[in-house]
């Protein structure tokens, strides 16, 4: 039942494995100037807005000073390390994960699911503070329980951090597709034969390897946009995004800012191009969607040492939440260990209440729009659109690909003011206190962009999976482009939904640098608060802050999972077991 | 991309995006806001430089005894002085409140703030206040060493007590500082040095280049040093003296201030009316109320330790005496001035240099 298609790139063609173009429906032609009015608004008007100063003729020098200053192109250099090392370190620990969840017969794989879900629901600025109370200088657990006095600032602190806080995206989209396999090709490889290493070796990691470069380019890029930690535990590695952001919060200079901003942009242009073009290389689709068979689990020794290293890698996460949590209850954690209820209780009931409520409001008006937008918009990109599928796709990516500090700077310039042509107002004020809705616009929107991106991704890789044939079939049958899509693909690719409304929820919740900016006297955001409070040193508060937060989201984990369901892969493999006994 | 077989359809498609795009970005923005001056809803926004809870306190105060409604949002001086910026034309905020009075400086020099010299700002002695008039000082705070005398004891080094003690090679890589661009008091720090090396910008840029090797990082927030003291990623932290005292409150009983021998800057805090504010009449009101007795002698009950600039305030037995330190004369205007290109310098030939 399965086929592995080696066809020529899509894009060379009209289209290799599609259909000739049909005529578009009304309603995909609703979705794509949905999702362009989308893009345009919260991405490449903000975005433009930045490159029309960084294209300035001010700042054309600033390029020349650039490329011939050795400390600038140190930062360059910095900046693609650390985006490759996490890349690398972030989805080895994704498959690490979603291969022992997905094929290891051990115990407690529940738990291991929570444990590597949590690092997406806390401000990165949590973990990189806990990581120096414990594993610092003077860490509880470096100094305290081994003696040793490791320096964590650097990049060794930064690669440790980001891969532990931003692996998830990796982990849940792998563990989509790794259920979506058809364990009849592995079967069909044991069948002739192969053992155990030759099976992950020549057909599992295969048939990943899009999943597995979609993560890396997402971590990539992650990790050079990344602000908070590079701040925290940067020490002497400086990378661009801080430097970028020390222009424009320092040096008030937003020409620079701008520069290193489109400096920025062009290794994560670069890592998608590439990834595009890897991806049309070859095509690997497994032709049936439901895949049929049962899935034989590792039973063997070699369980143990994979399950070891899971479990360690589980063990640090904990201990870092722990740290969080107990952090939030006590005086001090570490120094004076005296059991508190204070900062928990100005969270939820003093100052913190107005913001937690903020939050959550904001958050769940961002979150289901953001979720069916990624998924619109990959199926569009993979299934609809042909010659301009690239540019919506990119247009998609860019709520991750531009720095959160750039495109808040963006929304300010671009949205800050009312907007005229002649005395007729086109566009009110987004931006600021004065705005519309008191600035939530902005804010939700600004969520919206930057979640979009993760589900976009994980459906990209899904719907790459799933071979069109299936929805042929259905179109031919007589239903609909969007009738297919609701009751055919939907109920495919639920994992990659599922992934997207978890993803958008945490990191609408969490995302610290664009919101910094678009905060107006009438919204508060808990991020900020956080930021807030650690930077004048009440660790405790953001601690509390942070252990409510992380609360709250996974209670929205829970719920999302009841509404949408687990995914049809985990009822199978229940199923298929039943039918072995 | 196949750029030659580019549909009709692409081609409209493209052309609408454009002039989408066109009609939002370049379309004509308003900036002469001219137009809502005068016009006074009665509530004031504050962009506020001071501590989270020191602002909560004061607006709240505020309303309680002149029953206009206030509210804020918390930035530190460099994102409020962008944020003020960005907004130029249709502000969003009426008045900056707390964060060094060298940012403020340098928006007054920008054209961002509105002169207002309020009625009670006659009490306030003339160095806490602008020439110009752009700004008031609400608060002064010395610049001291916040030092972790259980960590220096088990190096046995003592308490530092002047700038040359800092350079000691056994404290390497173990004195935290901000970094001048982002934080107002490691701005003060390096001015300080330009003071004290009357005025030669280059000599006091030798001395943090001789300090850089003790630096284990320079953060983005002033006070942060106080905290990885506290914690003892650092021996010595560079911060303001009140910092201090407040890290020593909220629990770290191991720390110790001292003053350097040879003289210690200091920061103004400002508070200051934004140009063309919407509500200036209430804005006006709040920086009236901001130099009063009542407003100033609120930091102390939300650990607050800065000294007041109202010689009528009373102050708190944890707050640092001024008249007990030897201070260089620090002029606020001036380091506004030099701040950027001081700064930038700062960053090429100190912050990147490599350690050794």
């Amino acid at each position: 039942m399965t086929v592995l298609l080696s066809e020529p790139a899509p894009a060379a063609g009209p289209t290799a494995a599609g259909p000739r173009r049909p005529r578009r429906d009304l309603g995909v032609q609703a979705l794509i100037i949905a999702s362009i009015v989308l893009v345009t608004i919260g991405a490449v008007v903000p975005l433009v807005a930045v490159l029309a100063t960084a294209f300035g003729s001010d700042a054309l020098p600033r390029y020349a000073e650039f490329f011939t200053s050795s400390v600038d192109l140190t930062i360059l250099r910095n900046t693609l390390v650390l985006g490759f090392l996490v890349g690398v370190c972030g989805t080895a620990l994704g498959f690490l994960f979603a291969f022992v969840q997905a094929r290891l017969d051990v115990p407690g794989k529940k738990i291991l699911h929570v444990i590597a879900l949590m690092p997406i629901v806390s401000p990165p600025f949590a973990v990189a503070t806990a990581t120096v109370v414990l594993y610092g200088r003077r860490g509880v657990i470096s100094n305290g329980l081994f003696g040793i006095e490791y320096d964590i600032y650097g990049l060794d602190g930064l690669v440790f951090v980001l891969s532990l806080s931003l692996f998830p995206v990796a982990y849940l989209g792998l563990l989509g597709m790794l259920r979506g396999l058809d364990p009849a090709l592995e079967e069909a490889a044991m069948n002739m034969g192969a053992t155990r290493w030759q099976i992950l070796r020549t057909v599992i990691l295969p048939l990943l390897a899009p999943g597995l470069v979609a993560p890396f380019l997402l971590l990539f890029v992650e990790a050079i946009a990344d602000l908070a930690n590079p701040l925290v535990l940067g020490g002497d590695y400086t990378v661009l995004a801080s430097r970028a952001y020390l222009a424009v919060t320092g040096e008030y200079d937003t020409t620079s800012a701008a520069v290193y901003c489109v400096i920025l942009l062009v290794p994560s242009l670069a890592m998608y191009f590439g990834q595009r073009w890897w991806l049309n290389r070859k095509v690997r689709t497994t032709i049936t969607g439901r895949p049929s068979g049962s899935v034989h689990l590792v039973t063997g020794w070699a369980r143990w040492p994979i399950y070891g290293l899971a479990l360690l890698a589980a063990a640090v996460i904990v201990s870092l939440y722990g740290t969080v949590i107990v952090g939030a209850v006590t005086r001090v954690f570490g120094v004076d260990n005296t059991f508190t209820l204070d900062y928990l209780k100005e969270v939820v009931l003093g100052v913190g209440s107005e913001a937690v409520l903020d939050t959550l409001t904001f958050a769940a008006i961002a979150t289901p729009v953001a979720a069916f937008f990624g998924l619109v918009v990959a199926w569009l990109v993979v299934r609809h659109l042909h010659r301009t599928a690239w540019l919506l796709d990119l247009g998609g990516t860019l709520g991750v690909a531009v720095p959160g500090t750039v495109l808040g700077i963006g929304f300010v310039l671009a949205y800050r003011p009312d907007r005229y042509i002649g005395d007729f107002q086109v566009f009110p004020s987004l931006v600021g206190g004065g705005a519309i809705a008191g600035g939530a616009f902005a804010i939700v929107l600004a969520y919206v962009v930057r979640s979009v991106p993760a589900g976009q991704r994980t459906a990209v890789g899904a719907l790459t999976q799933l071979h069109p044939y299936i929805e042929q079939a259905s179109t031919d049958l007589g239903a609909s482009p969007l009738r297919t899509f609701r009751w055919v693909t939907l109920p495919l690719i639920r994992p990659a939904l599922l992934t997207g409304l978890s993803y958008s929820f945490a990191r609408s919740m969490t995302s610290v640098s664009t919101i910094v900016l678009l905060v107006t006297p009438e919204t508060k955001i808990i991020t900020s608060q956080v930021l807030s409070a650690a930077s004048t040193g009440r660790y405790g508060v953001a601690f509390a802050y942070c252990t409510v937060l992380t609360a709250l989201v996974l209670v929205a984990f829970a719920l999302i999972r009841l509404v949408v369901g687990a995914g049809v892969s985990l009822q199978r493999t229940v199923t298929s077991e039943r039918q072995k006994r | 991309m196949v750029w030659t077989g580019v549909s009709r359809r692409g081609a409209t498609w493209g052309t609408a995006l454009l002039a989408a795009v066109a009609v939002t970005a370049a379309g004509c923005a308003r900036t002469d806001g001219g137009a809502d001056v005068g016009r006074d809803s009665g509530v004031v926004h504050v962009v506020c430089g001071a501590t989270e809870d020191w602002c909560a306190a004061t607006t709240k105060k505020f309303t309680e005894s002149t029953g206009v409604k206030a509210d804020f949002v918390r930035l530190s001086s460099g994102e409020a002085l962008a944020r003020i910026k960005a907004g130029k034309g249709s502000t969003e905020f009426d008045v900056w409140y707390g964060g060094p009075a060298d940012g403020y400086a340098a928006a007054g020099d920008e054209g961002l703030l509105e002169p207002y010299v309020s009625p009670n700002a006659t009490v306030i002695p003339a160095e806490y206040r602008d020439p110009a008039g752009y700004w008031t000082g609400v608060y002064v705070g010395a610049l001291g060493f916040c030092s972790n005398t259980k960590l220096l004891a088990e190096k046995g080094i003592d308490v530092p007590d002047s700038w040359a003690d800092l350079l000691d090679p056994k404290l390497s890589k173990d004195i935290g500082i901000a970094h001048p661009s982002t934080s107002g008091t490691a701005y003060t720090a390096l001015w300080t040095q330009v003071t004290l090396a009357g005025g030669d910008q280059g000599k006091a840029l030798e001395y943090m280049r001789k300090l850089h090797p003790n630096v284990l990082q320079y953060t983005k927030s002033g006070s942060a040093p106080g905290q990885m003291t506290a914690r003892g990623e650092v021996a010595v932290g560079l911060i303001f003296s009140h910092d201090c005292v407040a890290t020593i409150e909220a629990g770290f009983p191991d720390l110790k201030v001292s003053f350097p021998s040879e003289g210690t800057g200091y920061e103004t805090g400002g508070v200051a009316l934004v140009k063309n504010a919407k509500n200036a009449t209430s804005g006006r009101k709040f920086i009236d109320w901001a130099l009063t007795t009542e407003a100033q002698e609120i930091g102390p009950s939300v650990k607050a330790y800065q000294f007041p600039t109202n010689p009528n305030a009373k102050v708190s037995d944890k707050v640092v005496k001024l008249a007990d330190l030897t201070l260089v004369k620090y002029d606020a205007v001036e380091a506004g001035r030099a701040k950027l290109a001081l700064n930038k310098r700062f960053d090429v030939e100190v912050a990147q240099a490599p350690k050794s």
